[in-house]
């Protein structure tokens, strides 16, 4: 028998955005009080003396001789930026959903919530808009800082589009991940647990595999398939290292700069391997698409897991 | 009067242990059924399973008419369910708790407000609407969970040991609250082994022992069953053992017991008496007309302690 897929909710967007208990219940607690206020202004005060301290740096070392290129000056802002926001979405996002559903049932609030007219999805979607929404908080707050990058020069509008859709694509996905594990997991410790471990295995587990695995894909294509052209070799190697960089949120952002810097491109571009011209994408691409269907997939089996009776 | 609550055959199984064993119940609408049993007879089993959270292994059951594995969502329309362990949101305010349940049972937004403070005042919390929950005292967190379970004016409400942890004023607050509700004609489910506190709310008990429904009926006529074993207690001056033995010959007297067998008083004797009042009446004549010197003649009332106690003699062991 087919399993019911996940619907959104009946009501429109709106509704759901607006409307769901759980969100306003939750960010109601979390808002309530100076904390939020408090964390925030530590954030952007911390983010404003890094930015001082990196462009001061700058500002020196341009005035002496073969000093850096001022107009770097404004890459550094972003990337500054852009770094502590992968922070923020590798680990604050997921950080609030783990402790999300074993927190009810720490709580002994589940049941109570169970046996209201509250759907399985509602509840899921409640706990990961909140999540999301004082992320995003955080993310938006630090776009005036990130703004002085264009002060500076040296910054494409498309590289701060690309990198916030990535931020946030990242941060959903992780976000959910956390949820999944809420909802798999009996305390918020384990969950906790379960969480970062992806989590650091996605961030740092997966460029080291990525070395690994370039490491022994060369010589297997190039050791021992003779049989191969050299230059298929050289495109399976180069896609494989495409893919393996689509999976990693710090990977995908060097290299998509890398394609925007050194190919002039935001999407494709045609790269000659031995006089065969072959299509190349920019990893931020797939990167995107992985992570939403992910997301999509570990939201659908985190309502299944919500959804599902005792027996 | 119809069925609200129904159930046939209801087993569930943890592996070889049996938590409830072919349970068969009907409860009528608007009485209060108190379900009486030790810990881990299978109370919170049933209840769990009738308010969807928790998968028969056999059996069926149905709350106001819905199946509970088949229209859990019906069910939870119904129903209104406390936990005998439940958590609160201690960061909320009284208000935003109730306004809180009131939107996961689909209440518009416009009506929520008036329905808060209707329900407030139902369990005497008005005075702590602006409060914080986690400022509350256990007897006001149940009263607020009772109220929680009132927030989409269910038809039953299933409340598993709303008296537990509770300090005696609390504890009658409570069961005046249970028969306000009563008199607002809803159904009312609710468990205890506190057998007293059922005593003087309950229509309809049943008592489950190991899993198994061992008694269950009209509260009346388990006192009834009750009469049917009197204990009555006679005093007289002097030796008890002429009294004891004069009492063995009486066919109503199923057995006597005294000091030191029994925690009597000295010249005390509790009588095991079967018989009626017109009986009783003819026995305490004829330990006058035999000379015993009679100085005390009571009856002990009898409450669910004793039908309990009698109930499941033997039963757990």
């Amino acid at each position: 028998m087919l399993m019911q897929l996940p619907m959104l909710p009946k009501y429109t967007l709106r509704h759901m955005l607006r409307d769901n208990p759980v969100m306003m219940k939750e960010l109601r607690s979390r808002m309530r009080g100076r904390r939020a206020f408090v964390v925030l202004t530590i954030y952007l005060g911390v983010m404003s003396l890094l930015l001082t301290l990196i462009y001061l740096a700058y500002a020196s070392a341009a005035r002496q001789p073969f000093g850096p290129d001022p107009r770097q000056a404004g890459k550094v802002v972003l990337a500054s930026v852009v770094g502590v926001e992968v922070l923020l979405a590798v680990f604050i996002a997921p950080a609030f959903t783990a402790g999300a559903i074993t927190g009810e049932k720490e709580r002994q609030t589940y049941d109570l919530l169970r046996t209201t007219l509250l759907p399985a999805n509602w509840f899921v979607m409640g706990k990961l808009q909140s999540a999301l929404a004082y992320v995003l908080l955080l993310i938006v707050a630090s776009i005036p800082l990130q703004s002085i990058a264009f002060l500076l020069g040296g910054v494409a509008l498309e590289e701060l589009l690309v990198s916030q859709l990535l931020v946030i694509v990242a941060a959903v996905a992780y976000a959910i991940y956390g949820l999944f594990c809420s909802s798999l997991l009996r305390s918020t410790l384990a969950a906790s647990v379960a969480t970062f471990a992806g989590t650091i295995f996605f961030t740092v587990g997966v460029p080291i595999l990525v070395a690994i695995g370039g490491s022994f894909t060369s010589s297997l294509l190039f050791g021992y398939t003779s049989g191969i052209p050299g230059w298929v070799g050289e495109v399976l190697l180069v896609h494989a290292g495409l893919f393996l960089a689509s999976l990693n949120l710090p990977a995908t952002l060097i290299v998509s700069e890398i394609f925007l810097q050194e190919q002039n491109t935001l999407f494709f571009y045609q790269q000659n391997f031995s006089g065969n011209m072959v299509w190349l994408y920019s990893p931020w691409l797939l990167f995107t698409v992985l992570h939403l269907l992910l997301a999509w997939f570990l939201y659908w089996l985190t309502v299944q897991r919500v959804r599902k009776v005792a027996v | 009067m119809a069925a609200i609550v129904e159930t046939q055959g209801l087993t569930k199984k943890y592996g070889n242990l049996i938590a409830l064993n072919e349970l068969n119940l009907s409860i009528e609408e608007g009485s209060v059924f108190g379900f009486i049993g030790p810990n881990g007879a299978g109370k919170t089993t049933t209840m769990r399973i009738l308010t969807t959270l928790l998968r028969p292994t056999a059996g069926k059951a149905w709350v106001a008419g819905h199946s509970v594995t088949d229209d859990p969502r019906s069910v939870r329309r119904a129903i209104g369910y406390m936990p005998d362990f439940f958590g609160v949101y201690e960061d909320m305010r009284v208000w935003e708790y109730l306004d809180f349940f009131a939107a996961c049972y689909e209440i518009p937004a416009h009506t929520r407000a008036g329905m808060v403070d209707d329900l407030l005042a139902l369990v005497d919390l008005q005075h702590k609407k602006e409060a914080y929950v986690e400022s509350l005292s256990r007897g006001m967190k149940q009263r607020l969970c009772l109220a929680r379970t009132l927030t989409h004016d269910p038809q039953i409400l299933i409340l598993d040991e709303p008296a537990s942890g509770l300090d005696p004023r609390a504890r009658i607050e409570m069961r005046e609250l249970l028969r306000e509700l009563k008199n607002m004609g809803k159904t009312i489910f609710f468990s205890s082994h506190i057998l007293s506190e059922v005593a003087d709310i309950c229509t309809t008990i049943g008592i489950i022992e190991a899993g198994r429904l061992i008694a269950y009926g009209d509260m009346e006529e388990m006192k009834r069953q009750l009469r049917a074993h009197r204990l009555i207690e006679i005093r007289v001056l002097g030796d008890v053992t002429p009294l004891q033995e004069f009492l063995l010959t009486q066919p109503e007297v199923h057995r006597t017991a005294s000091a030191p067998e029994v925690d009597l008083p000295a010249g005390t004797v509790r009588v095991d008496f079967g018989g009626d009042d017109k009986a009783l009446s003819a026995m305490l004549a004829s330990l006058v007309g035999q000379g015993l010197p009679v100085i005390s003649f009571s009856e002990r009332t009898g409450d669910l302690e004793d039908v309990f106690l009698q109930v499941t003699k033997g039963i757990v062991n």
